[in-house]
């Protein structure tokens, strides 16, 4: 050995380290959807909602500060646009005043007044802020959903601007777990001035057909809610989900399910104000933007309510869970979607398996068909490529996929051309007649600047097809890479190192089995 | 020592005409054949779709699931055995106009997917449905478990439902009689307690995938773009390790291969997806790889045979290079092969792909990319080393 002591010492570290950190494979190896089974979902968030939300949250403050400051105007609203704020009828003297209010007030908007007209357009930043904040908001959102449904190993990314990525496996009731996702749970309570009625305009007779300012109406939810009709009810909630604390599925009187909710402190303090001065009035229990019922305040409550309705049991578990995680700041939409059942997974996991075993097989019988005791040298490097591959996939916690388990079958036929050029170069070198002990260095030495030229070009092709592919085909191509690099350590330094150790360990060498 | 040429010198380069004109048809055939077909078979991955597969309880004929979806005005569908005479893929893409619309989600693709697992269920198990019978062949572990709950203890249900969806599992996703739950060991109680609840399914989903057409065109440019760049890198790359033509010549060649195997794909009828690109992508740098192996031969012996002429130094380097060519290229033949005929309908166009890329890309090197160098040399570089 002498001098090419370290090597061996090295190479027996990566294949020790490679076989410790793949060891079992079964638990080291992450298998990917495809292979698992599982959900893939991508969502996007509908941002517009966030801004508008704002929107909406600036004219009501506008609205109540110009009546305090007795500022005149006849109407203010959001355009369609929802960064777009419009003002009318005011009174062009008062045109400092306003200035003023809006500086104050809504300093994240732009102004411009013509006439008696006042046009705010929400600042480019501020929106992109927004935007943002509300894609943040609801990845935790869901973060805290799957946690409550007890996924294993989720993925959840923000994908692009306004997309999240989300990848469930295991996962076997995609339609429970999709609306689970997508559900805003947007949950108020709000104090009930009239209702239930027939119609709106039942309601709105005593104000002309028209919602007051403070007043909206809303409809019962069809399925959810046990009685039907319209509700005349205050805009401004006396309770919303961000209150709440907590919320578990339980059992009413008549043994139907419920959600018991418990309200933070705070939520505590306003709850108890509101109960106590509305006894014997309805307070209306919204999910997003449909009534599921009005129950009688009787007491004053401080810190706990009930949610009664026409559920399942598992509707009220997932309208608990819901709940728990809190409302979604925009709805969401999905564009995508792929369910794979774990059995599709076990029969590709099977045939993948058995590709990549009988392609071992066939190339290395090649292999030493062809070049003898060489040949054995070119497949211990391709078994110690093998089980560096998987190491290094373990070590960097890649998935393997399905075209990703092509990628190593793949690999197991493009590893051996390393070998087959220095071979073929010693070859060439033995048929000019030179000794075996000069014609080994130098087919190492001419076939290198090769296979560094010819690997470096598929490895720049894969890094493509990583930047480009959406989960199997990026397992594909991180398979390939891990793949070929590892070729390059096993075919070239420990091929060499083993071709040396057999030349230095005869002292008379005529022939090369190769 | 075993050889497969002792010492090559076959004259290559003569028959580069011929290689031109062979190519020339192949891909003038499959420019025929695309606009007879009125363009390539994309899946539901690039026209936006969706793709639904089953494993139906008995064997069915194509023609019959076929005939059962044209029923529900399904017609449009594409239906494909996969593997088994009892697993099928149905797929029905958006259609060409509805891609542009602004609609970008799943929604309506998911109430397709219903409507199609709902027209494949046989009149029984309509009928079990109606009397409130819970379908065990998809039903998911959480709901088994709570229905059994009312049998057994919590720990108990856990374990009998997981052996039960673990059977199901293994078995293509569906549970043919009730006889094979107490095969595996299930309580003859229980197992009479679930035929009381439940009924097993005549077919069963094993995989869905709806594609909203927004992200359809995005995968469309994505894919195109990736090819492109690749291209455009490997031109950036040779040109800077060897010299300008080399690197045109090697682009030239690979588009030749994107564009033979692009045929062949059209005139299997094979369908252009995600990973199909890839197999692209792969051909790609599989057969730079042995373009390059050549370039670099002829590197040296621009400088070894300064007498001869430039078509003399390309077909000497081709020989030398021969074998080893011919070995590669066999080897990566064997694993594609492999892969074609044992890796599972899953990744058969793959292996197609690859199969045809591996095949064309050996062919290629030598009837390609050299003649393309030649060529420029012939036209351009006269002064450096053409005939003297």
């Amino acid at each position: 050995m002498g001098k090419d002591t370290w090597k061996w010492i090295l190479t027996l570290i990566v294949v020790v380290g490679a076989i410790y950190l793949a060891y079992p494979p079964k638990e080291k190896i992450r298998l990917g959807l495809d292979l698992k089974g599982g959900m893939h979902l991508l969502l996007q968030v509908v941002t517009d909602d966030a801004i508008k939300m704002e929107s909406d949250h600036v004219v009501l403050r506008l609205q109540d500060l110009f009546k305090e400051k007795v500022i005149k105007f006849s109407r203010i609203f959001r355009e369609e646009d929802p960064k777009t704020i419009i003002i009318e009828g005011i009174d062009p003297s008062q045109e400092s005043l306003i200035k003023d209010a809006i500086d104050q007030f809504a300093n994240e908007w732009d102004s411009s007044i013509s006439g008696d007209r006042v046009r705010l357009t929400l600042k480019p930043n501020v929106a992109v802020y927004i935007r943002e904040m509300a894609v943040n908001q609801a990845i935790e959102t869901i973060r805290g959903r799957v946690d409550e449904l007890g996924v294993a190993e989720p993925v959840i990314q923000k994908h692009g601007a306004d997309r999240i990525l989300v990848q469930l496996p295991g996962v076997d009731n995609p339609e429970r777990v999709k609306r689970i996702i997508q559900n805003t749970a947007l949950l108020e309570l709000k104090l009930v001035v009239k209702g239930p009625a027939e119609s709106r305009e039942e309601l709105l007779k005593d104000y002309n057909g028209v919602e007051p300012p403070d007043m909206e109406v809303v409809k019962s939810d069809p399925v959810k809610s046990r009685v039907q009709g319209y509700y005349l009810v205050k805009k401004v909630a006396a309770i919303t989900g961000k209150d709440i604390r907590n919320a578990r599925v339980g059992k009413d009187e008549f043994n139907q399910p419920v959600v018991n909710f418990t309200l933070s402190n705070q939520g505590g303090k306003i709850f108890e104000k509101v109960t106590s001065e509305n006894i014997g009035k309805p307070l209306a229990i919204i999910l997003d933007g449909r009534v599921i019922s009005a129950p009688i305040i009787e007491a004053v409550i401080r810190d706990a309510g009930r949610i009664t309705g026409h559920f399942t049991p598992q509707e009220a578990e997932d309208l608990a869970i819901v709940l728990r995680s809190g409302a979604l700041p925009a709805g969401i939409k999905y564009l995508e979607e792929r369910t794979i059942g774990p059995s599709l997974g076990m029969d590709s996991i099977t045939k993948g398996l058995r590709a990549s075993v009988i392609s071992l097989i066939i190339v290395m019988a090649f292999m030493i068909f062809y070049y003898r005791l060489s040949g054995l040298n070119a497949v211990i490097a391709l078994i110690l490529n093998m089980i560096i591959l998987l190491g290094v996939m373990s070590y960097f916690k890649a998935t393997l996929t399905l075209p990703g388990i092509a990628g190593v079958v793949l690999t197991i036929g493009m590893a051996v051309d390393a070998n087959v050029l220095i071979f073929e170069r010693i070859r060439e070198n033995l048929r000019l007649g030179k000794s075996v002990r000069a014609s080994v260095p130098e087919g190492f030495r001419k076939a290198w600047v090769t296979i560094l030229d010819s690997n470096l070009t598929t490895i720049v092709a894969a890094i493509f097809l990583l930047q480009f592919g959406t989960g199997p085909v990026k397992g594909f191509a991180v398979t390939l890479i891990i793949g070929i690099v590892a070729s390059l350590f096993t075919a070239v330094f420990v091929s060499r190192m083993i071709f040396d150790f057999v030349l230095s360990s005869k002292k008379k060498l005529e022939k090369l089995s190769i | 020592m075993i050889e497969f040429f002792k010492t090559p010198n076959i004259n290559f380069l003569k028959y580069k005409y011929h290689a031109f004109a062979l190519s020339g048809i192949i891909i003038i055939c499959g420019l025929i054949t695309y606009f007879i077909r009125g363009g390539f078979n994309y899946s539901v991955d690039f026209t936006g779709g969706i793709l639904v597969q089953v494993t139906f309880k008995e064997n069915i004929s194509t023609g019959k699931v076929r005939a059962l979806l044209a029923n529900a005005g399904l017609g449009d569908c594409t239906i494909q055995r996969f593997g088994e005479r009892n697993e099928y893929i149905v797929k029905v893409p958006l259609p060409e106009k509805k891609r542009g619309e602004l609609e970008v989600g799943t929604e309506e693709q998911n109430v397709i997917a219903t409507k199609i697992m709902s027209v494949l269920m046989s009149p029984e198990d309509r009928k079990k449905i109606v009397e409130g019978f819970v379908n065990l062949n998809a039903i998911s572990t959480s709901e088994l478990k709570s229905l059994l709950r009312e049998k057994l203890s919590e720990e108990e249900a856990e374990k009998v439902a997981e052996k039960i969806m673990k059977y199901r599992n293994e078995h293509k996703g569906i549970i043919i009689d009730f006889s094979e739950l107490e095969g595996i060991g299930i309580d003859k109680n229980i197992v009479e307690f679930l035929k009381s609840k439940t009924f097993l399914g005549s077919v069963a989903q094993t995989r869905l995938e709806a594609v909203g057409p927004r992200v359809g065109k995005e995968l469309r440019k994505k894919a195109t773009l990736a090819i492109i760049w690749s291209l455009l890198a490997m031109l950036v790359y040779i040109a800077f390790r060897f010299k300008f033509q080399y690197g045109l010549s090697a682009v030239l060649t690979l588009t030749h291969d994107v564009l033979i195997t692009l045929s062949f794909i059209l005139f299997f009828n094979r369908e252009i997806s995600l990973e199909v690109i890839a197999a692209l992508l792969t051909i790609v740098g599989y057969s730079i790889n042995d373009t390059i192996v050549i370039f670099d031969r002829v590197r040296d012996n621009l400088k070894i045979m300064k007498k001869s002429d430039f078509e003399q130094i390309l077909n000497t380097s081709i020989n030398q290079t021969l074998s080893r060519t011919i070995l590669t290229s066999l080897t990566v033949f064997f694993v594609v092969i492999v892969l074609f005929l044992f890796g599972g309908r899953a990744i058969n166009d793959f292996a197609f792909t690859l199969l045809v890329g591996v095949i064309e890309g050996s062919y290629s090197t030598i009837y390609q990319s050299c003649p393309y160098v030649l060529l420029w040399e012939n036209l351009f570089g006269k002064r450096h080393h053409g005939k003297k």
